[in-house]
């Protein structure tokens, strides 16, 4: 009899565990921190029963490295435009049925018809959130205001105190510098590369600490090592702010890239129906309010914003002005993203 | 049964567990790294095949050379400054030391660091050696400098001393316990033969307790040159090591077959390492006769 009870107690087990593992209305999703807050998952668990377990990445990289490595855990990624062309290449993510989108007209049209959501006519991803790539310095540090980011290799005050996201995406500005405002960043040829490789290069002598995380950035200038940096727009000021350091953002002459973050539902899902019911919410009020009063990013749905934000912050966060976002150069994922990503490696490799 | 049944039977009875644990978790990632090391990128992913494009890419370009080489050299500069440091601690509890108690305790405090954090090890040199650090809040204090000095953080000196300050316990072990083996009839026989105490240290102490200076090397360096959190916590922009490369070629780049062979180039340099302290000590026991 003992044998029999325990077989019982571990089928029981097994069925049980396999249950809670499988179970209906629970959404494993990958995602940066504040995307998913309490303040506005937990009003979306009541409405829809759908639970939500987030795990959060500290950069891009994290998306495509935790997904190729047998990413089967999870339901949903956030990545942004740059990173999502690679998940739809690889075939890890899956087709968006936008039709079960009810807001989806009214996501800035910018995003919606982006190449990194859109994939062989078809959609795979849903446009979240955006800001931009400004500079920011520190108000107490400058009497006037930089313009341009040349001055980081000409003015010699600023040698040691510049701080530079430790992201490919630096290649960009600094090819519009170099080759003016116009030149398509994501199609550089291998001159260009090495021109700007060289350039770069040629700024590590002035550069303090290449920073990787907003809280890196946010001591950097806390514990008084930097004066100026790039930054991601609105984020890391505000947390600044709260320790009484005063910021000032600027977009320098060399324009400024803009990203936006979108929902990818992973291929092969057994919690779809529960991803959809997430991405209704995220682009409806719920989703778009919480997450705006959360990070203090611009939401990608001007429409529902208007019901949560007064007309200053909805000012503020450039939600009302369209041409805003047509000033900033959108991320894409460069024609050759290796030789973009050896090239940013090259500059860090340098001695 | 037959007793040579029953031998096997207790062998594999114990060995069975060990055994698929060294074989799943150790041998057959290490072999799926060099497979994949020999495979083709093919945008996004990769595709198996056997050619050596990955391994001559390293060689052909050169930001992995200048990379292994400020690895090696910050190994290097860990692995000498960590000797420095605890070769006389280990020394003074070893010999010094009269009370069972205060040698205990203070063995303790030595590796009492191991039982942190590693990251909060690390997050703790941020404050001391940064701008507004306690370093430079002292060196101000004492009037030796008038302004912050930037100089002791983010750069490979800041990366030496972390990672010096981190690895001692495992250099600080191996060489108490061969110190500690050492037959004080030998040292009393040298010294009653009239040797001068640094005679005495010189061919007796220092070749005896060699075995636990090339253990304490081979720890230190290995552990270093392997390091990545040290380059992006204290590190500047002359401080990308071999790991962060790695990592990289694994995250963003998803270029798994480089990343690989950067792998396999990381565990020849470090195998290798460690059959050279190997050959080393043997040379050492021969010369003792």
């Amino acid at each position: 009899m003992k044998v029999i009870n325990i077989k019982r107690a571990a089928a029981a087990l097994v069925i049980g565990f396999a249950a809670s593992a499988h179970a209906e209305g629970e959404l494993s999703v990958l995602t940066w921190e504040g995307y998913t807050d309490p303040s506005f998952v937990e009003p979306f668990t009541e409405a829809t029963g759908c639970a939500v377990t987030p795990t959060y990445v500290g950069s891009n990289d994290e998306f495509p490295a935790k997904l190729a490595g047998g990413g089967g855990v999870y339901d949903l990624v956030s990545p942004s435009v740059d990173t999502t062309t690679i998940l739809m290449k690889a075939g890890l993510v899956e087709e968006i049925d936008v039709s079960r989108i009810d807001h989806w007209g009214e996501i800035y049209e910018q995003f919606r018809n982006h190449v990194g959501v859109n994939y062989e006519g078809g959609v795979y991803g849903v446009p979240f959130t955006w800001g931009s790539i400004p500079f920011m310095y520190r108000a107490d540090r400058f009497d006037e205001a930089p313009d341009s980011i040349a001055s980081f290799w000409e003015d010699e005050s600023l040698s040691g105190a510049i701080s530079l996201w430790d992201d490919k995406t630096n290649i960009y500005i600094v090819a519009r510098l170099l080759f003016g405002t116009d030149v398509n960043v994501y199609d550089l040829s291998d001159d260009q590369l090495a021109a700007v490789r060289d350039k770069l290069i040629a700024l590590k002598p002035h550069i303090r600490k290449f920073w990787s995380t907003a809280g890196e950035l946010v001591n950097l200038y806390a514990n008084g090592e930097v004066t100026i940096s790039n930054t991601w727009g609105g984020y890391q000021s505000s947390l600044l702010a709260e320790q009484d350091i005063e910021m000032v953002e600027f977009i320098p002459v060399e324009k400024a890239d803009g990203w936006a973050d979108a929902w990818q539902i992973v291929k092969g899902t057994p919690n779809a129906d529960c991803a959809y019911e997430w991405l209704n919410y995220a682009t409806a009020s719920g989703g778009q309010c919480g997450v705006v009063g959360v990070t203090g990013y611009s939401g990608s749905n001007p429409v529902v914003l208007r019901e949560c934000l007064d007309e200053a912050t909805f000012e503020a966060l450039n939600q009302a002005d369209f041409k805003y976002i047509d000033g900033l150069v959108l991320w894409e994922e460069p024609a050759r993203v290796d030789a973009y990503i050896n090239t940013w490696n090259a500059i860090k490799a340098a001695q | 049964m037959k007793p040579r049944t029953r031998r096997l039977l207790n062998f594999w009875s114990l060995f069975t567990g060990p055994a698929l644990w060294w074989g799943t978790v150790l041998l057959v990632p290490y072999l799926m790294m060099l497979a994949i090391s020999f495979y083709t990128r093919q945008f996004p992913f990769h595709v198996p095949d056997f050619q050596f494009g990955n391994y001559v890419t390293l060689i052909a370009d050169s930001q992995y050379f200048t990379v292994l080489l400020r690895s090696l050299w910050i190994a290097l500069a860990v692995s000498v400054t960590t000797f420095c440091l605890s070769y006389p601690l280990a020394y003074f509890l070893a010999f010094k030391v009269r009370s069972n108690r205060l040698r205990l305790f203070l063995y303790t405090a030595a590796i009492v660091p191991l039982w942190v954090s590693y990251l909060l090890r690390a997050y703790t040199w941020k404050t001391i050696l940064g701008s507004e650090g306690i370093l430079n809040s002292f060196l101000m204090w004492i009037g030796i400098i008038s302004e912050p000095s930037t100089i002791f953080l983010y750069n490979q000196g800041a990366m030496v001393v972390t990672m010096a300050y981190i690895f001692t316990p495992f250099m600080v072990m191996p060489i108490y316990a061969s110190l500690e083996k050492i037959p004080r009839s030998l040292i009393e026989a040298s010294k009653d033969l009239g040797a001068p105490r640094f005679t005495t240290f010189r061919k007796i102490t220092l070749p005896l307790s060699m075995p636990g200076v090339l253990a304490g090397f081979t720890f230190t360096f290995g552990l270093s040159i392997g390091d990545f959190i040290s380059p992006i916590l204290v590190g500047g922009p002359y401080s990308n090591m071999i790991a962060n490369v790695v990592a990289t070629q694994f995250g963003m780049a998803m270029n798994w077959p480089l990343g690989s062979a950067l792998g396999v180039v990381l565990l020849v340099i470090v195998l290798g390492i460690i059959t050279a302290s190997d050959k080393l000590e043997r040379i050492g026991r021969i010369n003792l006769g």
